[in-house]
């Protein structure tokens, strides 16, 4: 009797009718066991019974697309009770969040955590995205989940966006008025669009009001569906991408053709050999438990650094919103800060043009740069010229960023962080 | 039913059935689109009047430069002619700041003139005058609706 009580409890409960109603497999013993597990559960069979060694190894992936998943998880889980407290008014919305933060038990950190999950997703979205570049994980037969990432890239920052006006402090405030405003420089449809998304002319209630239907329904629906499809695709692209896919047919699909393997064969959609053949069974290992656990230890370890950063730090919350007085100088959230940059050069080039190129090349990438070499491997040699473009583009990214978030005082004028700011004496 | 035909063969009844389906589909669709977007622009807004009543002429010193709040626009008095200048910035709608000379933008850096002139920074435009014309009670009315050139003063 070596085996612990609580995996002795769990077998009892799994040998019940009850039990065995719910869980069908126990605690899997054997190898029969382990496949059906994964099988048999509803949330676990979104994942294969066996799985690569390469897709394991913690340095490939970093686990950046997981670490994401999981803030999205916690945002939907903090939001939802936030959204308990909070009326989406230029009334009350303040109001609720000073209550959030001083009568109501656990609010301050329900409200921090999900503030930091929100920054952290932008973040891990954006390093993950950068993942996949430097292993060119994009490539064929994966062009179109890197569109659909491209779309989830887009959905993040606009829930983050639709997020920041929530709170109708001074922040909020002028954040969301100089963010419409950029929109409303985009050619022929722009004001029309800053006085859709407005629902007026200028910030006030009804934009409250749409930001937070986008908020808390439409674009979580979305982003939950974009999810779902672009997990799919990364099974049904035969796993996550791997250097040379020994004899994996999938990895060479002509275009329009169902893959060959057996789940298709069976259903008579193709015909063929399979894609197991020639495929090392060496190489996979099931995925309970090297899949299953450490998904769960990276899940508590996410939980962890998040209660941490929650508990020790407080979300900003400004003065009430103030439409006369603008903070000096008044920032949007850090990652636009490198777009607020190139705005204070060009409102229409840096706000417009910049952005809408960077975003189109992003999503023809996969289809411009169709060699297939160096794939799932890091900053590969054959991949240099690729890697060395992206490389200059996110350092201009990151370089401006920072001059925005720490360069940039009162009229945006330079300052260095490192001295005193400058003293304005400003009057009307 | 549809019998099945071969591709090249569609018969003219199936052909107009398909294509009476396919209209009736995208018609369908592109009305509940439509729909959709009209939804979503509003028809009434709460929004304050464009026109306001700012005093009576006599409430600004000869030289003065006052800013009204609510307004968002600076009431500009030179002997006794008044002007009334918008206060949000050209570039992304932030409140404009009075300084010794012009105006500076809190937000991006931008400058204007006493003229409302761009001297800096990435506004694109100036900031726009508004007409000012005295109500029969004696009271400065403004039309933020109405812009107006820079020269054109109301004199009392
Ligand atoms: C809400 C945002 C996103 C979530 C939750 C997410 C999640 C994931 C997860 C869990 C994986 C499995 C491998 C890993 O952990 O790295 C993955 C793979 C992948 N993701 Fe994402 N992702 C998101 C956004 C993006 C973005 C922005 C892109 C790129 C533009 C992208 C492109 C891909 C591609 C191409 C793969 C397959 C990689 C491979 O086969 O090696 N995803 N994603
Ligand atoms: S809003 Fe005035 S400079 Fe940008």
């Amino acid at each position: 009797m070596n085996t612990p009580l609580p995996q002795r409890l769990w077998q009892r409960f799994t040998r019940t009718r009850v039990g065995r109603s719910i869980f069908r497999v126990g605690l899997p013993q054997s190898k029969l066991e382990r496949s059906q597990a994964m099988v048999s559960s509803f949330l676990l069979h979104v994942q294969p019974a066996k799985v690569n060694r390469h897709s394991l190894r913690a340095g490939y992936t970093l686990g950046l697309g997981l670490i994401t998943l999981y803030l999205f998880l916690i945002l939907i889980g903090t939001g939802v009770l936030l959204m308990f407290y909070y009326v989406p008014s230029t009334q009350q919305a303040y109001d609720g969040m000073k209550d959030l933060q001083f009568v109501v038990s656990a609010g301050l950190l329900i409200r921090n955590m999900h503030r930091w999950a929100a920054h952290l997703m932008v973040l891990f979205v954006m390093l993950h995205l950068g993942r996949v570049f430097y292993t060119g994980a994009y490539k064929q037969p994966r062009e179109f989940n890197w569109l659909v990432g491209v779309g989830l890239f887009l959905l993040t920052l606009a829930l983050s966006f639709t997020g920041y006006l929530l709170p109708w402090d001074q922040l909020a405030f002028w954040a969301i008025t100089v963010g419409t405003s950029i929109a409303g420089y985009a050619p022929v449809v722009g004001q029309k669009l800053r006085f859709l998304m407005l629902g007026g002319h200028t910030v006030g209630q009804e934009a409250l009001i749409r930001f937070y239907a986008l908020h808390v329904i439409v674009l979580p629906a979305l982003a939950v569906l974009m999810i779902g499809v672009h997990f799919w695709r990364v099974r049904k692209d035969g796993g996550l991408s791997r250097p040379d896919e020994p004899g994996d047919v999938v990895g060479q699909v002509e275009l329009g053709q169902v893959p060959t393997n057996k789940t298709y064969g069976l259903m008579e959609l193709a015909q063929g050999t399979t894609p197991q053949v020639g495929k090392n069974p060496e190489d996979e290992v099931f995925a309970w438990p090297h899949l299953v656990f450490r998904e769960l230890l990276l899940f508590l370890l996410v939980v962890a650094v998040l209660l941490f950063l929650a508990i020790f730090w407080n979300a900003p919350l400004e003065e009430f919103a103030n439409p006369i007085h603008p903070p000096n100088p008044a920032k949007a959230p850090w990652y636009f800060l490198g777009l607020q940059e190139l705005v204070s050069y060009s409102a229409f080039w840096g706000g417009v043009v910049v952005p809408g190129l960077l975003v189109t090349a992003l999503a023809a990438l996969p289809y411009l740069d169709r060699g297939c070499r160096g794939v799932g491997r890091w900053f590969a040699r054959e991949r240099i010229v690729a890697n060395t473009v992206f490389t200059i583009c996110v350092l201009a990214a990151i370089v401006f960023t920072l001059i925005g978030s720490f360069f940039r005082g009162p009229n945006w004028g330079w300052v260095e962080p490192w001295q005193k700011p400058p003293v304005v004496t400003e009057g009307h | 039913m549809n019998h099945p035909t071969p591709d090249n063969d569609v018969s003219r009844r199936s052909f107009f059935q398909l294509a009476l389906g396919w209209l009736a589909g995208a018609f369908a669709t592109a009305a509940s689109a439509v729909a959709a977007v009209r939804f979503l622009v509003p028809n009434v807004l709460y929004e304050p009047s464009q026109r306001f009543k700012a005093g009576k002429p006599e409430d600004y010193p000869d030289g003065s430069v006052t800013f009204l709040e609510d307004e968002r626009v600076f009431l500009i008095r030179k002997g006794n002619t008044f002007r009334c200048l918008s206060a949000v910035c050209t570039h992304l709608g932030c409140t404009v700041n009075r300084a010794n000379k012009g105006y500076h933008c809190p937000c991006h850096g931008s400058v204007f003139n006493d003229e409302g002139k761009v001297e800096g920074g990435p506004a694109p435009r100036g900031l726009p005058w508004f007409l000012v014309t005295l109500s029969k009670d004696n009271r400065l009315l403004v039309d933020k609706g109405e812009t107006v050139v820079a020269d054109k003063y109301l004199v009392v």
